[in-house]
């Protein structure tokens, strides 16, 4: 690991042209998140914070402007190089899950050691470890069918984790979940970042975000707000 | 393989779908194998039917619709003027048919007596004893090769009978060999005669002035036996006055197989066409099918890009789907197309000439695999093109 913050935006700018329309969505975001941080980034919709972590993942190249993630410059990779970025360096959890619902929990959380090209004994032996970090060892041979939504979003959470990326990216992730299971789930968040990953959430629910360590605020494309909680 | 195991849980997840895809494959890959399997056994089976029939040989006789039939009539004396002059020619004998009552011990029946010698006409192995020598033919012996037919009627206890005598009419004969069975069955498939005798002997006892019904000509090589047939032809019309125009048919062993071959290939491209065409229709149904799944699974394929699978990663699974959708589909047509093939083949061909051949699995199985193959590269390609082009962001978003 390097000492490169984690993720280094600088002067970020997308745009979006459909046809003759061109519309500005980022207008020159700076943003340096260090390693072992609890990143909360809010809007309202519109603000530009979809198109924000979708650059951040790494599923989108900004048109103008230079994005660091662990000291490598993305902002210019091709598609092969974006998905060998998300493979190593990111871990996605969605609001919806996204869990294939015809593999059992273990086959969904061994899926990125597989395109990673890991050998099957030891992607079930990395994969059975890391869901079992998630309390999740007697639920390995479950479908997502039967698993509750917050077990559910333990074994994605398991499933970005089990290539160790460098940032776990979380695109509302308690938006499925009751608020009781959304408190546990948000415990889950806190404890990694406890042991030291760098987590970023993006959520427009102001009781998700006050979970975290710095809140950044985003308006109409622009970074209005960003400060430690 | 991690494409193949996910590949076969999506199939398996949609049973009646996958099934109803690979119907048009089934059906196709079936027939194609089917007549693969019946072509070669009607093959086998005509081949049974003149297995008999030395390939060395050829017959020539005088056409029968001719004006004058006299003056095309083949006479012992061109038999050894042929054998003689023409090249290539090994052996000229007369061939004939003489029906008798034959007994041998209390028992007789009615059989056929024909005209063979050291070189059989009929190729049958021996059973019993030997075959005719030069030494028989040159000194006309009295000596008979009987079929196995004739032996079970002959001597129903069994035995070696090769020294007993066996009396056609009121001629006697020494049996000096017994043929081994031809393959059973409704059509008797036994080509030549029940008894062969030198035809030296034949020429002796049973042909009467100097005309015989048709020659038998052995060839050296015969590859040649074409071309020989027509040497022995133009000899038979300068020896016999060529301005006469007389007109002579052949009979040889490639001529029948060819001929009937010819029919099966026929039948067999036919059958191919059909094959391709149904292969086109099922393919088409195949790539609908893939791109519905394609569709059905946008948000599926935007999970894996987004937690890193590469576009080629993505055309790997949805393309090893179709390759084993188009497998399975060619499997089980292999299975059914053996199945009536070999039903048809039991029932029809083997029941009613006893010519039993193996089955073609090795051309069976590569008929089904290149089905297979072809269909999955040409209609399971742009599928999982597709599918590795889509969007990660779009494909998530995809509901």
């Amino acid at each position: 690991m390097s000492d490169a913050p984690v993720v280094a935006l600088r002067g970020i700018v997308k745009v979006y042209s459909t046809g003759p329309l061109e519309l500005e969505v980022l207008h020159g975001i700076d943003l340096t998140i260090e390693r072992g941080e609890y990143v909360a980034i809010m809007g309202p919709s519109g603000s530009g914070k979809s198109t924000l972590m979708n650059l951040i993942g790494c599923l989108d190249r900004p048109t103008r402007g230079e994005y660091l993630l662990d000291g490598i410059d993305v902002s210019g990779l091709d598609d092969n190089a974006l998905a060998e970025i998300r493979l190593h360096k990111l871990g996605f959890v969605f609001q919806g899950f996204n869990l294939l619902g015809r593999a059992d929990a273990l086959s969904n959380v061994a899926l990125p050691l597989f395109y990673a090209g890991m050998a099957p004994g030891q992607r079930k032996a990395r994969a059975t470890a890391v869901l079992a970090e998630l309390g999740l060892a007697d639920r390995a041979g479950h479908k997502p069918s039967q698993l509750s939504g917050g077990q559910q979003q333990r074994v994605a959470i398991a499933r970005a984790l089990v290539n160790d990326p460098a940032l776990l990216l979380a695109d509302e992730p308690t938006g499925n979940l009751d608020s009781a299971t959304s408190e546990e789930l948000l415990q889950v968040f806190r404890n990694l970042n406890a042991v030291g990953r760098t987590v970023v959430m993006v959520t427009h629910d102001e009781s998700v975000a006050s979970h975290a360590r710095r809140i950044v605020r985003l308006r109409d494309g622009y970074i209005v707000a960003d400060a430690p909680r | 393989m991690m494409y193949a195991s996910e590949a076969l849980r999506v199939l398996l997840a949609n049973k009646v779908r996958s099934l109803l895809t690979v119907t048009g494959l089934i059906i196709g890959v079936g027939a194609v194998v089917a007549i693969l399997v019946l072509g070669k056994s009607m093959g086998g089976a005509v081949n049974a039917a003149l297995g008999g029939v030395a390939d060395n040989s050829f017959v020539i006789f005088p056409n029968t619709t001719q004006r004058n039939t006299t003056m095309a009539s083949i006479r012992l004396s061109d038999l050894a003027a042929i054998k003689a002059s023409v090249p290539g020619i090994v052996d000229a004998q007369p061939l004939g048919f003489h029906s008798d009552l034959v007994r041998s011990g209390h028992q007789q029946a009615r059989y056929g007596i024909s005209p063979d010698g050291p070189i059989p006409f009929n190729t049958t192995p021996i059973e019993y004893g030997r075959r005719f020598t030069a030494a028989d033919v040159a000194t006309a012996a009295r000596v008979c090769v009987i079929s196995n037919a004739v032996y079970l009627r002959l001597f129903p206890n069994g035995g070696d009978p090769t020294g007993e005598n066996l009396y056609a009419g009121a001629r006697r004969y020494v049996i000096g060999g017994v043929l081994q069975p031809p393959h059973h069955g409704f059509i008797n498939a036994s080509f030549g005669s029940d008894i062969s005798i030198p035809w030296t002997t034949y020429v002796q006892t049973y042909v009467r002035g100097s005309t015989v019904f048709a020659g038998r000509f052995i060839a050296a090589n015969p590859a040649e036996i074409p071309s020989l047939e027509l040497a022995v032809m133009n000899a038979l019309r300068a020896r016999h006055g060529q301005a006469r125009g007389q007109q002579y048919q052949t009979f040889d062993k490639a001529q029948i197989t060819q001929g009937i071959n010819g029919i099966f290939n026929a039948m067999t491209m036919v059958v191919a066409l059909i094959g391709a065409v149904s292969l086109v229709v099922a393919g088409i149904g195949v790539m609908n099918i893939m791109l519905v799944s394609v569709a059905e699974r946008t948000r599926e394929i935007g999970v894996r890009k987004a937690i890193g699978a590469r576009a080629s990663q993505i055309l790997a699974q949805f393309f090893v789907e179709s390759l084993l959708l188009c497998g399975s589909g060619c499997a089980i047509g292999l299975a059914v197309g053996l199945a009536i093939g070999q039903a048809v083949n039991q029932f029809a061909i083997v029941r009613l000439t006893g010519s039993i051949t193996p089955i073609p699995w090795l051309s069976a199985v590569v008929v089904a695999t290149g089905f297979a193959i072809v269909a999955a590269l040409a209609f399971g390609t742009y599928p999982a093109y597709r599918a590795s082009r889509l969007d990660p962001i779009e494909a998530l978003r995809y509901e």
